[in-house]
Formats: structure tokens, sequence, C-alpha cells
């Protein structure tokens, strides 16, 4: 080109572009709006399967007993009393796993990272491990101490990284040191403990939906979607963060503020529901690369993300309940099986970097 | 002459950079040592010097993504690290050396991001910014590679794109390091004679860092030589391009001639082999 | 001008710090040998390495527990530091420790597993159980990571290995959940124990870790053009599959057999080869002997501790080493820039 290009010839490529947004646009709804029907799907499925089968028409009126004062005796208390908690739990917590992993990998820019692997959800484990057999707490007091150990732990992490900001790079090592300190604190009070208190333990390891009560759901509930709404002005950050420290700050994104901010909702989120469920194995992991699956090359992978952490805790506990007649797995099991088909499906997509699409 | 759609506020508007007894430098180890600088308004400023000069990292101190060790960065007179980032973002660009990508993010995704320091938390994307991308596309010579992904595409193109990201950013001063890396030499050329266009047509100000001397030598308005940290001669390539200023900068000996296409300063440089005329 | 640090010079500081290491090696096994529930002095100690006819109750603690004892720590530390040292360099992620990458769920699945449906519990059935299962998880890492496209690369065998570790997590923790008893009996394996291994469970280990020891020594040079990327690696002449091949082999015999040995020891192989390149630099030829040298030193520290810190019984060494090396790993990682790999 001798010289500058003339006016018209920009007004096609401005079309072009804004197709080419529309269309990563329309993939990103079409996305979201499958995984929503999912959910959907799965969320009945939930209320209908069981020992004492529910039709759709009893569900309703039991769910619109509050306002209609129709009851139905054993069907209120099966939909109202189990299952609709247990649904409503596997979902929120569902959702608070999937956004925590996918902003840990975001910010650290590591497929592998998760607050499982950070040792975040360790310090959880190991606050509730110890409560379990040390102070012998249960309820909500073992709750309150899986939250704050997670708490303190990825304050820990954070504090230790820290040296004039924060490198992705230095909060993966510190985490995986933290991590390993508190699994052998774990391992040693396992050691020392009677068995019966280690089978307690163990249980509440795996990630459990039994015994979810209404109350857990909404309050989980209403934790995840205030923590949600933080996430809408915060996503803009988090897509100029992917671009790399230099050009995020030459747009004007403040850097540290954004990574401290996303990975602290990224955090509370992951305590508060390892509090109420246990950790559900892996959940976190595999949201956000299931998501990217999905999306391809538009972004934005926040929402959808939140989404399959639901639909696959909500699947793995239709699984776990319903898979072998006599006995009732807990969730936790389920979600790592289903972690490692969705992983080695993932394996099989890849492109040559080993990026998924 | 263009009717590329450009703030005209921020074209008129003399975005004076300036630099004041900065001091630049990593945890252990001190880069750039006590230097001043003013750069022109609305001209092409070039910064040159050998490998490890310390050219990269002025240009990132000078785009406040190193924190001053001492001294001070000014835009417009106030210290660029008491501005809201934001602010600076809409006032200067910036293409870094090793630009980092995203997972096969589209091109036009990519050139997108630009328009992030002009778009509030809930502002929705406009007409105009469709616009400006398209026409940030097209001023790089990329406008049909919209649609493809990043990864697929050649070195050069890849940085052609980054480019075009910068300028999508559409600020009145632009800072590129080594923009003319993976380039062959016609879209080195292209690119350089598009950022003059930007400067003499649009008023912008525009601080690169090249490797290439000649081609510096025929861009810059201003040129600045870098050594150990320190700026060694300032002013406009045909004044302070001399056989000792190479030597000196590079260590390097040349003999310097008129370029007879655009009449600026061109350095031969005088190896061991192919030497023709006898050295001086 | 500063003296130019030369390929050659660098090459000896390197060789003089290798040689101060092995000595505290040494020393570090003289005092395995010396310290415990009962103290031996020195002096009985040289006298029983030099005379195997000695007798006497020292005697034969220092034959039938101490030797053995340390010669496997010895043994087990090389392997676990030179496979995490591998492992980080075919994955090029910091990640990557033997933990991630499937050896241990496969070796806890396999001994839980042989508790639980065959009723083993003897150590040296632990030991071949283990080794199985770490060899069969590898191989499933392997190939899962080898479909698809491009085979395995890097971020697709990290990938892999977590996906292995779910699955075979998922399976291990379901039986734990039902068999108490199985429970007791691993709580106990999990931790990382050099305690009780014997010279049987020695000599059954020895020649696996051993050759894993000589191969992974050799991989260096597969290594350091591995790191460059595979397209540089093929410029370079070296067969990439092959090369990849070959260290898998190496770690799987190596992580294999030590798992096998004394449990799951994860921390070690995780922060010993990145002290090792803080002190070499980024070469597999330098960062490999290091890692052999400097784990068992940290695992034979952590033994000894282990046996006078909580008299009169022990803390298994799984977990001093966390104890003392996570802090270590934390301090190393805020003084110095870690080169990323």
């Amino acid at each position: 080109m001798n010289t500058m290009p003339q006016p018209h010839e920009f007004i096609d490529i401005g079309a072009d572009v804004a197709g080419i947004r529309e269309a990563l646009a329309r993939r990103r709804l079409v996305v979201i709006g499958g995984l929503a029907l999912l959910l959907a799907a799965l969320f009945t499925a939930a209320m209908v399967m069981g020992d004492y089968p529910v039709t759709l028409p009893e569900i309703l009126t039991s769910l619109l007993s509050p306002f209609t004062g129709t009851t139905q005796k054993g069907i209120d208390f099966i939909v109202l009393g189990v299952r609709l908690p247990r649904a409503l739990v596997a979902v929120a917590a569902g959702v608070a796993f999937g956004l925590s992993g996918v902003l840990f990998q975001d910010v650290l820019r590591n497929p592998l990272a998760s607050p499982d692997i950070i040792g975040i959800t360790i310090g959880s484990a190991t606050a509730a491990v110890a409560a379990i057999i040390v102070l012998h707490w249960g309820g909500g007091w073992l709750a309150s101490a899986a939250l704050v150990g997670g708490l303190a732990t990825a304050g820990l992490i954070y504090l230790l990284a820290w040296q004039q900001g924060v490198s992705p790079y230095r909060v993966v090592l510190v985490g995986i040191g933290i991590g390993a300190v508190m699994t052998a604190m774990m391992s040693y009070i396992f050691t020392r403990a009677r068995l019966v208190e280690v089978q307690e333990a163990v249980t509440w390891l795996t990630g459990s939906l039994n015994g979810s009560q209404m109350k857990d759901a909404v309050q989980l509930g209403a934790e995840v979607i205030v923590l949600g709404l933080l996430l809408i002005p915060l996503s803009r950050a988090a897509g100029a963060l992917e671009l790399g420290d230099d050009t995020a700050r030459a747009l004007g994104s403040r850097v540290e503020r954004a990574r401290f901010l996303l990975l602290g909702v990224g955090v509370t989120l992951c305590a508060l529901a390892t509090a109420v469920t246990g950790p559900i194995a892996f959940v976190s992991l595999m949201a956000g690369p299931i998501a990217r699956l999905l999306l391809g090359p538009s972004g934005g992978a926040i929402v959808p993300a939140a989404l399959t952490g639901a639909a696959v805790t909500l699947c793995a506990d239709l699984i776990a309940q319903h898979l072998f007649f006599s006995v009732q797995l807990p969730v936790g099991v389920v979600t790592g099986g289903i972690g490692a088909l969705f992983l080695i499906a993932m394996l099989i997509t890849a492109n040559r970097t080993g990026r998924t699409s | 002459m263009t009717l590329l759609a450009f703030n005209p506020e921020t074209a008129r508007t003399p975005t004076h950079l300036s630099a004041d007894k900065l001091h630049l430098g990593y945890r252990d180890r001190k880069i750039v040592h006590d230097l001043s600088v003013n750069i022109p308004p609305h001209r092409f400023t070039v910064i040159v010097g050998a490998n490890a000069c310390g050219k990269s990292t002025l240009l990132r101190g000078l785009a406040r993504l190193l924190a001053p060790t001492e001294g001070t960065v000014l835009l417009d007179g106030k210290s660029i690290h008491q501005m809201p980032t934001g602010d600076v973002a809409q006032r200067m660009g910036l293409l870094p050396q090793t630009p980092v990508a995203p997972q096969s993010i589209l091109v036009a995704d990519l050139v997108g991001r630009g328009r992030y320091p002009h778009q509030g938390w809930f502002r929705r994307w406009t007409r105009d910014d469709d616009r400006i991308v398209g026409e940030a596309l097209t001023l790089t010579g990329v406008g049909d590679l919209g649609g493809r992904a990043l990864d697929e595409l050649s070195g050069g193109q890849r940085q052609r794109v980054w480019i075009a990201m910068a300028l999508a950013q559409e600020t009145g001063l632009l800072l590129l390091d080594e923009p003319t890396t993976f380039l062959d030499i016609a879209h080195q050329v292209e690119v350089l004679d598009l950022l003059t266009d930007l400067t003499r047509h649009q008023g912008r100000t525009i601080v690169a860092v090249l490797h290439d001397l000649n081609l510096a030598c025929r861009y810059a308005d201003n040129l600045i030589a870098m050594k150990d940290g320190r700026i060694v001669a300032e002013g406009a390539p045909r004044e302070i391009v001399t056989p000792d200023l190479v030597e000196r900068v590079f260590g390097l000996t040349a003999r310097i001639v008129t370029d007879p296409v655009s009449d600026t300063p061109m350095v031969v440089p005088l190896g061991r082999h192919h030497v023709a005329i006898a050295a001086e | 001008m500063a003296p130019v640090l030369t390929h050659s010079n660098r090459s000896r500081h390197l060789a003089a710090g290798l040689a101060l290491l092995l000595a505290l090696m040494v020393l570090m096994a003289l005092a395995s040998l010396a310290v415990g529930a009962r103290a031996i002095p020195l002096g009985e100690v040289i006298n029983a390495l030099f005379d195997p006819g000695t007798t006497g109750t020292n005697a034969t603690i220092l034959r039938d527990l101490r030797i053995p004892r340390t010669l496997l720590a010895l043994l087990v530390g090389a392997a676990i530091g030179l496979s995490g040292a591998i492992m980080q360099g075919v994955t090029r992620n910091p990640l990557a420790d033997p933990g991630l990458l499937g050896i241990n769920a496969g070796a806890a699945l396999f001994v839980v597993l042989g508790i639980s449906i065959v009723g083993l519990t003897t150590l040296t059935a632990y030991v071949w159980l283990g080794f199985a299962g770490a060899a069969i998880a590898t191989v499933l890492v392997y190939a899962v990571a080898s479909l698809g496209r491009e085979g395995a690369t890097p971020i697709k065998l990290a990938l892999a290995g977590a996906a292995i570790t779910a699955a075979f997590g998922s399976i291990t923790t379901g039986v734990l959940m039902t068999d108490a008893t199985t429970l007791d009996a691993f709580r106990f394996w999990q931790v990382g124990s050099l305690a009780g291994r014997g010279t049987d469970i020695l000599v059954s280990v020895t020649p696996f870790l051993a050759a894993g020891i000589v191969l992974a020594l050799v991989t260096g040079r597969l290594l350091d053009a591995m790191a460059l990327g595979d397209d540089i690696a093929r410029g370079l002449g070296q067969r990439v599959l092959l090369s990849r091949c070959v260290a898998a082999l190496a770690w799987i015999v190596l992580a294999g057999g030590a798992t096998a040995a004394a449990g799951p020891i994860a921390f070690v192989g995780l922060t010993v080869p990145h002290a090792a390149r803080a002190i070499t630099g980024p070469s597999y030829r330098w960062i490999l002997p290091y890692s052999a040298v400097m784990a068992p030193i940290l695992l034979l520290g952590a033994d000894i501790l282990g046996r006078v810190l909580a008299p009169p019984g022990e803390l298994q060494v799984g977990i001093v080493t966390a104890a003392l090396g996570a802090p270590l790993f934390i301090l190393l990682v805020r003084r110095r820039r870690l080169a990323e790999l």
C-alpha cells in the first residue's frame, strides 16, 4: 500500500468485525442456553427419581403448597424435605466450585490450577479433620471450621507469595508447599486417631450431599448469588488479565487489585461450598476446561463454568444415588470418575499445543 | 487526508511524555541510570542501542509497567504514577515485546480488547468500536484475518495483529517495543510508514524501540541512542549519527553515507570481509 | 572487567558442590546408623560396617534394621529426587510431581485392592502391589495422553495424570469408605514411612531402583534437549518419542519403586528439583545428580528427626519431610527467582 486506505474501504471491515463478534456472542449464548436446559433436566430428574417415585404434577403441587395450602403427606416430605434441598445444595455447591476453579485457572494462567491443587481445599479439609477428630465438632461448628480453615490457608498462601505483588507462578508453588504441610498434618492425625474417628473424617472428606437441609441450601445459594454478582464488574478485569500483566496494565487494568479480588472471590466460594458439602473432588478443576471446550474461541468462560459445575455435581449425585441398588455412594466418588472421563475426552480433542480448541 | 476516525481531542492535545532523573531496575540490578528525556509531541521518536542497553526497560518505565526506583515519569506535567491507570490507558498505548496470547483467541476479538480503556463497567459495544477495530485491522494489513485464530497465523501476521490492538486503543501516544521483529522487509516498511502517517496526519506521538539502525535513521524525527542505561545522544538523525556515535553505542566501525532515497543518514558497517575500499 | 564464569569454570564449581553434598550425604547416613531409640556410638558403627562378623545387640540392630533402613533411605531418596526432576523436565510444568501424575494413585489403589480383596497386609506385599499399581497407572497416563493429535505433549501428560489420579482416587475412596479394616491398614501405609523396612524389602527393591537411577542419570541430555521444545529437540537430532519413552521408563521404575517401598512421599519429588535448579541452573545434566543427592539428604534428615522427636515411637518420615521441606521450599520461592520451566 502506498497511500493510507480510503474511508470507504473501512466500512466493510467494521461490519465483518461486528459479524465476528456477534458470532462469538451467539455461540456463547447457545452454550449457556444448552447448559441451562441440561441443568433443568437434571434438576427434574433429581426430583422425580428415587426409591419412592414421584410424578411431575405431584412435584409441582408440593412446590406450590406453601402458597396453595394443599398438602400431600408423604410426598411433601420427600420433595420439600429431602430432594429439593439436596438438589439445591448440589446446584449451589456446583456453581461455587465451578466458579472458583475457572477463576483460579484464569488468574493463575494454568489449566491445572484449582483450589484443590493450590492447597486451599486441603486447608479446609485439614481444619475439618482436626475439628472432627480432635475437637469432636459436628454440624454448624464443623462447617465454620472448614470455612475458617480454607480462608486462613488462602490468606497465608497469598501473604507468603506476596513480594511487591503476586506472581501466578509463586502462588502456585507456595500453594503446593502449604498444601503439602496440611496433608502431612492430616496424615499425622489419621495415624494417631481411633479408627471410628478416622472413618467419620474420611466420610466427610469424600464430599457428600447426604442430609442436606433446606436452610443450608438457602444460605449457600444466597452466598453464591452475592459473590456471583460481585463477579460481574470483575469479569472485565479477568478478560484483561488473560493478555498478560504488561498488556493488561497498558490497557489500564489494575492488575494486582484485580488478581486479589478475583482470587478472593474464588477462595471464598470454594471455602463456603466445602463447609457445607465437604470437598467434592475435581469439580473446580473440570468445570473451566469443559466450558472452554464448549465455547471454543468465544471467551467469557465464567458463566458457562458455573453452569457446568452445577450440572456435573447434580449429574454425579444422581449417579451416586442410583447406580448401585443397595449402596449409595457419596457424590465425591462419582465426580472423581466423571472428572477422569471428561479430562480424557478433552485430551482426545486437544490440539497440538495441548489446548482444547 | 484520512478520515480514520480518531478522537480529535486526543490528537490536538499535545501528549507530552517526559522523564526526570529516572532510575529503573529490578530487584538486584540497576538498568537505567539518572535518565532525563523529553519526548517531543506529534513526532516519531526512535530509541536505539545495543542489546541490554536498557532501551526496553526505559520504554517499560515510560509506560508505567515498571515503577522507578528514583525519579518520575511525567505525562503532561503530571506524574504518571499518580494518575488513575484508566486515564493513562486512554492517552498512552503500548505494544510490549513478547505479548502473551490467551488460548486460540480470534484476531478480531484480540484487537477488540484494545477498546478496553474506553469501555466502562457496563458500556456496551458500539458501532464505533467495531469500526475502529476494523480500521485498525485494515491499516495493519490483516483485514481479512479477522475470523482466524491467533495461533494459526505466522509470526509476522501475529505481530501486525498486536500492533492493530495497540492502534485500536486509539491513544494520542503510542509506545512500541520492537514492532518490526518477525516482519519481512516489505511489512517492516509498511508498518513504519503507517506509524509515520499517524504522526504526520493524525498528530499522534510515537515512541518505538527499533533494532534496525538504518530504518531508525530513516524514519525517526527524533533519535535517542542509549548505552548502559544512559542516553548517549539525542536529536534528529542527520545531526547526531556519526561514525563516532555508532562506534560508541554499538561497538561497530562504520561509515555514514546519505540514503539516496530519503536523504537521511545511512550506516554502512565495515566488517572484516567485503570491504572494497580501504577503511580510513 | 569481572571474571567471566566460563563453562568449564562453572562445571568445576558445580562438581565441587556435588562432592560436598555427597560428603554430607555420607555423614547423614552415618548419623542415621547411629541415632535411634537406642543410640549406638559411632565407633561401634564403623566397626560393624567393616567387620560383618561382629556380634552383639548393637551389631544386630545395625545389620537387621539400621543398615537396610539407611540404604533404603538413600535409594528411595535418590529415586524420588530423580523421578521428580524427570517428570518436571518432561512435562515442563512446575506442578509435576509423582503424586500428580498418577503414580501414587495407582500404587494406593492396588494396595487398597490387595488388602480388601485378597487380604494381603505384609510390607512385602505392599511393595509388589504398589509397584504394579504405579506401573499400570503410568502406562495408562501415557496411553491416555497419547490419544488425539500430537501425542503426549507436556500439558496433555499433566492432564492425563490428573484424570487417572481422579479415577483411581474415586475407586480407592469408595473401597475405603465401605471397608473399615482396609482403611485401618491403609491409613498407616499412605503416610509414607521407612519404619520396619528390613533387608527383605531392600533386596526386592534395590535392583529396580539401582537400574532406574542409572537410567535416569543418562536422560540428562535428553531432557535438556526436550526443554527447548519438541521442534528444536528434533532439530538437534533427538528422537522425541523415544526420549519420552525412555524418560517414562525411568520414572516408572524410580517413582513406582520408591512409593512401593516406602509409601507415598510426594513432597520431596516436587521441591528438591526446584532447589537443585536454583543452585545449578537449568541444565538437567546437573539438576539430575544434584537432585539424586539432595533428596536422600532431606529424607535421611527427616527420618532421623522422626526417630528422635517422638520417643518411644516414631514420627513417620512422610510427615517430617513435609513439615521440614515445605517452609524451606517457601523460603526458596521467596528468596530466589526460581526459573520458570
